[in-house]
């Protein structure tokens, strides 16, 4: 390589690469730090040392049985709300692909826009459409508790999808776009419908980027806070450790920033194994 | 780009050492000693998440050129502002003066994060401007000290229908055996004699606090946590006996759902605190003119005692390095006249001293309550509360836990003893985790 | 794409009409919960109780905006503005600086380059969660909490952007249109801004979109940097406001007025920029 081009790498990666020193590499390196210590202190008011304390945090992390409930809380939520939510935005962006639909710029327009309010709000305006009393679909909610201990999980899950089905179906939509139109012309030609062409052409070649949203979405579901946060003011079902992610927050709160930092890196590890193992599996079989 | 990657170890590395130093050395250069500060005005920042603070603060700025307050405002304590100071005190920039309530002063005691205002003589020689158990919420046991300046206070009572009650010709209840002997017959008209806040334990404190349970102590060696003392589950079965029963709703408090519980008139009464007034006046618009108030019911006859819920305090951060000014500002604030008229009209705060029970503002009636001078029974209620109630060092989570139990206990599963004895446990983890010498 | 191509026939009349109820269907769901909000925004205190939630009682959209707008000395325009610049500002810069890392990843060979792209490819996956509190404690250090730069320098990292950028540059940018331009002797920086940015150009409308709006829903890291009320950006102050609703119920009329507002400049952003969806991210494929 040459000297111009060594330096015009160097300009090109120093920005981004400082930045993610700084914000991503320096925190993580700290918070690992800090999951090492414990505290010590004399009296019932005595001001806290920190001192170094092995691997005592994870000890707590792994024994705390709320944690650990809450992980395969958040696992079961993924299993059914990421297939269903991807496959209702499979169905959109091939619709919206299939020529059978007109105004298709008024439906990417409509598919988008919850995904422009902020999780919080959301959460909010759910929990007034979930309402036994208030809810526009008393019918329903009269009816069936939304908010009782065995459907608040289901009720967030149909918040997180409002707000990302428009999402996924935008980078669906936008793979289907780049495929070139001579692949199905042969096809039609052939005979064969829209059914057809869907399963046989369209989905194969956007598979790569299906993966991608269910990674997304992976990571997404792990990470649980605003919607659960939101939801404990109206339904009791929702405790202070219903997430893991809000688990780690009411931890900060006690303070404890030491145990905080040590369920963050655990469940930093567990999302990146997790969805590095996705990742991982999906490869293979596409190899096969 | 191997330079690079020993770049990046090399900060990791560093921001490890960072971590070991900073836990090494604790605290920083802050007045220990409450003495005027030298030479030139003084800027102190104060952060607080009270409506209309700011302007509370703009009168005091005009007239003290020298000593001049900046507000900053955020969400309230538990929605991330305690969170806030907590890593502010850690990272040593926490602002001079901060909104804490009383529930909330232990922890940051703990966490080494206050400045002792009972050095300071003026506050020393405020004492007794304030209404005494409010006192007791900020010197934390030590009579000497002040972690706080008290601000406001919480007295309950009971809110109820008065048409309602007439209506149907039922007596208003003067004893808790009354109260639930009236909200068999309020079931039978249709209504519910009250919602039960299975989220919001501070008001399960407030009525835990009037039956005499006392659930922390301190001498000064360890803490004592009894969140099932005999007291507190007498008042937890009695509860526990009305959901049993149906005769009390549980919607989750602070919700429209909550209002609309009001202001449809399903809910007959309501156990709270004097800030409980603003609450029912904007939620339950239809019902205006239709509300009283009358004292708690007693546990025996005769008696008169009230339990407290909420109140908070202005306290001084140890970091802070103009600790006497900061404390003439939270006096100011929370004793004169002008402050308190101030506080109580944007944020209806109703304030801790003796003197400010006479706000002219507090001795009117109050049309939404059928002119009823309902401040009058509020300053009876706060001179029956009892002084001697202790707050724990890790209310948040033990908030957490009893409510999460609490939420269980309504939706049938499992009782409110139940959740206590669970709270109960867990706190002392929590403690233990913190490594404060707790019993048990 | 030739929809047009399909022929007429009454089995396509057929699935053309299950088609639309499809997408009818779905568009009432996404749009309903919208609707809701903005009757709501329309309404007085007592009426969002009382009336039909689906339909407006009296109209007073323009004075509950007016209300947000003065309250408090405007500070909800201050929000938004500020929600502006930390977004707007962190999304053009973090696509720039995206795009340039993606683009030497994809275009140039140099030692540590597989191993800058794993760890960049990990970012991707560490919970942002995790990273507020330990960043608060290191801006501490520089006494740097509490300031616009706490908030915006953190939000110009987008691990995932360089990710996107390196496969589109992969796609997009001719190796042999890179060879002409060094023969002809322009600069690899000069190139990259006159020609592989211009043929990256849809992508990293992609890029910025995504950016954007990852930026504008985070409100973690403002809830933890910020305590100045006039630094917030929307998100946070809405939520700070949503937890005073006990003191002053009022608030939640404004809150409802606020989220129907807060909505408004993504959907411009979007409509604005929707015409360069085009090659989109097909090539976003994890390989």
């Amino acid at each position: 390589m040459t000297r111009t081009r060594r330096r015009a790498v160097l300009i090109f990666v120093m920005p981004f690469g400082l930045l993610f020193t700084l914000f991503y590499l320096v925190p993580i390196g700290y918070a690992i730090g800090q999951s090492l210590y414990v505290v010590r202190r004399t009296g019932t008011f005595g001001p806290a040392h920190e001192v170094f304390g092995g691997l005592a945090q994870y000890e707590r992390v792994f024994s705390d049985t709320p944690f650990w409930q809450s992980v395969g809380r958040v696992l079961a939520f993924g299993v059914v709300q990421v297939p269903v939510m991807l496959g209702l935005a499979l169905v959109l962006a091939l619709l919206l692909d299939s020529g059978l639909v007109r105004g298709r710029r008024f439906f990417q327009l409509a598919f988008f826009v919850p995904y422009a309010v902020p999780g919080v709000v959301a959460a909010i305006m759910w929990g007034f459409l979930y309402s036994p009393n208030l809810s526009p679909f008393k019918p329903v909610t009269g009816a069936v508790d939304l908010l009782s201990a065995d459907l608040v999980l289901w009720a967030m899950a149909n918040v997180v999808t409002w707000v990302y089905v428009g999402y996924n179906v935008l980078i669906i939509y936008s793979a289907l776009l780049a495929i070139p139109a001579e692949l199905y012309e042969s096809a039609r030609l052939d005979g064969a419908g829209h059914l057809r062409i869907a399963w046989a052409i369209k989905i194969p070649l956007v598979r790569p980027a299906i993966v991608l949203t269910a990674v997304f979405s992976i990571i997404g579901t792990l990470q649980l806070l605003a919607e659960p946060q939101v939801f404990r003011s109206f339904s009791s079902a929702v405790s202070s450790t219903y997430t893991p992610n809000l688990t780690v927050y009411s931890t900060s709160s006690i303070p404890n920033f030491n145990l905080a930092a040590a369920f963050s890196v655990v469940l930093a590890l567990a999302t990146f194994v997790l969805s590095f193992a996705f990742l991982k599996t999906v490869q293979r079989r596409g190899i096969q | 780009m191997r330079a690079t990657l020993r770049a990046v170890s090399a900060l990791l590395i560093s921001s490890l050492a960072l971590t070991a130093c900073s836990s090494g050395d604790d605290g920083q250069p802050a007045a220990s000693a409450c003495a005027p500060s030298a030479g030139g005005p003084v800027n102190l920042t104060y952060t607080s998440w009270i409506p209309g603070i700011e302007e509370v603060v703009k009168v005091w700025n005009a007239k003290n050129p020298n000593i001049q307050v900046k507000v900053q405002t955020g969400p309230n304590g538990n929605g991330g502002t305690y969170q806030n100071f907590f890593n502010q005190l850690k990272a040593g920039n926490a602002p001079d003066l901060g909104h804490i309530e009383y529930d909330a002063l232990p922890s940051f005691r703990v966490q080494d994060g206050l400045f002792d205002l009972g050095k300071c003589d003026i506050v020393a020689k405020a004492k007794d401007k304030f209404v005494p158990w409010t006192w007791n919420q900020v010197s934390l046991g030590d009579q000497n000290a002040a972690y706080g300046v008290p601000q406001d206070a919480g007295p309950m009572a009971m809110f109820y229908r008065v048409d309602l009650f007439q209506q149907h010709g039922i007596e208003i209840p003067k004893t808790w055996a009354e109260y639930a002997a009236a909200a068999e017959k309020v079931r039978a008209a249709g209504g519910y004699i009250t919602n039960f806040s299975q989220s919001d334990i501070n008001q399960f404190a407030g009525l835990a606090w009037q039956a005499g349970g006392r659930w922390f102590a301190n001498d000064g060696k360890e803490w004592t946590v009894n969140l099932t003392d005999d007291k507190t589950k007498k008042v937890a079965g009695y509860w526990q006996d009305l959901i049993n029963r149906k005769l009390v709703s549980t919607v989750p408090p602070w919700t429209t759902e909550w209002d609309n519980a009001y202001n449809s008139s399903q809910a007959w009464t309501w156990i709270s605190a004097v800030w409980g007034a603003n609450s029912i006046a904007t939620g339950a618009p239809k019902t205006s003119g239709q509300w009283r108030v009358a004292p708690m019911p007693q546990w025996s006859a005769g008696e008169s005692v009230a339990g407290n819920w909420g109140g908070s305090s202005t306290a001084v951060f140890k970091s802070s390095k103009h600790p006497y000014e900061a404390a003439q500002f939270a006096l100011w604030l929370n004793t004169s006249d002008e402050a308190l008229s101030l506080l109580n009209e944007k944020a209806n705060l109703y304030p801790a001293t003796v003197a400010g029970a006479g706000l002219p503002a507090l001795a009117k009636g109050v049309a939404f309550y059928g002119d009823q001078k309902i401040y009058e029974v509020f300053a009876q209620a706060s001179k029956q509360v009892t002084p001697d109630f202790t707050w724990g060092p890790t209310m948040t989570a033990t908030y957490a836990n009893a409510s999460d139990g609490f939420k269980k206990a309504v939706s049938g599963q499992g009782t409110l003893v139940d959740a206590l004895t669970a709270a109960q446990s867990s706190t002392i983890q929590t403690l233990k985790s913190q490594a404060i010498p707790v019993k048990g | 794409m030739s929809p047009a191509a399909a022929p007429k026939t009454r089995e396509s009349l057929l699935s053309r009409s299950a088609a639309m109820l499809v997408m009818g269907v779905c568009t009432i769901y996404f749009l309903v919960p919208v609707w809701w909000l903005f009757v709501g925004s329309s309404k007085s205190r007592g009426q969002f109780i009382d009336t039909d939630p689906l339909w407006f009682a009296e109209f007073r959209l323009f004075d509950n905006i007016g209300d947000l707008l003065a309250y408090r000395d405007g500070v909800f325009l201050v929000w938004l503005a500020n929600s502006l610049a930390y977004t707007g500002g962190a999304a053009l810069l973090g696509t720039l600086f995206a795009a340039m890392c993606g683009y030497a990843l994809a275009k140039f060979r140099f030692p540590g380059r597989e191993i800058l792209f794993n760890v960049v490819l990990s970012g991707v996956l560490v919970p942002a969660t995790a990273l507020a509190l330990p960043l608060f404690l290191l801006f501490s250090n520089f006494a740097a909490t509490n300031t616009f730069w706490s908030v915006f320098l953190p939000s110009l990292v987008n691990p995932f952007g360089v990710y996107l950028a390196r496969i589109y540059a992969a796609a997009s940018v001719d190796d042999e249109l890179l060879e002409a331009a060094r023969l002809d002797g322009a600069g690899e920086v000069r190139t990259f801004f006159a020609i592989s940015a211009r043929l990256m150009f849809p992508a990293l409308v992609t890029i910025f979109l995504f950016h954007f709006v990852a930026v504008w829903n985070n409100f973690l890291l403002p809830l933890v940097m910020l305590s100045d009320e006039r630094l917030f950006p929307v998100t946070l102050g809405l939520y700070s406001w949503n937890t005073q609703v006990n003191q002053l119920p009022e608030l939640r009329g404004l809150v409802i007025v606020g989220s129907l507002l807060s909505i408004a400049p993504l959907v411009v952003a979007f409509l604005s920029l929707q015409r360069f969806w085009r090659s989109g991210l097909g090539a976003g494929a994890m390989k």
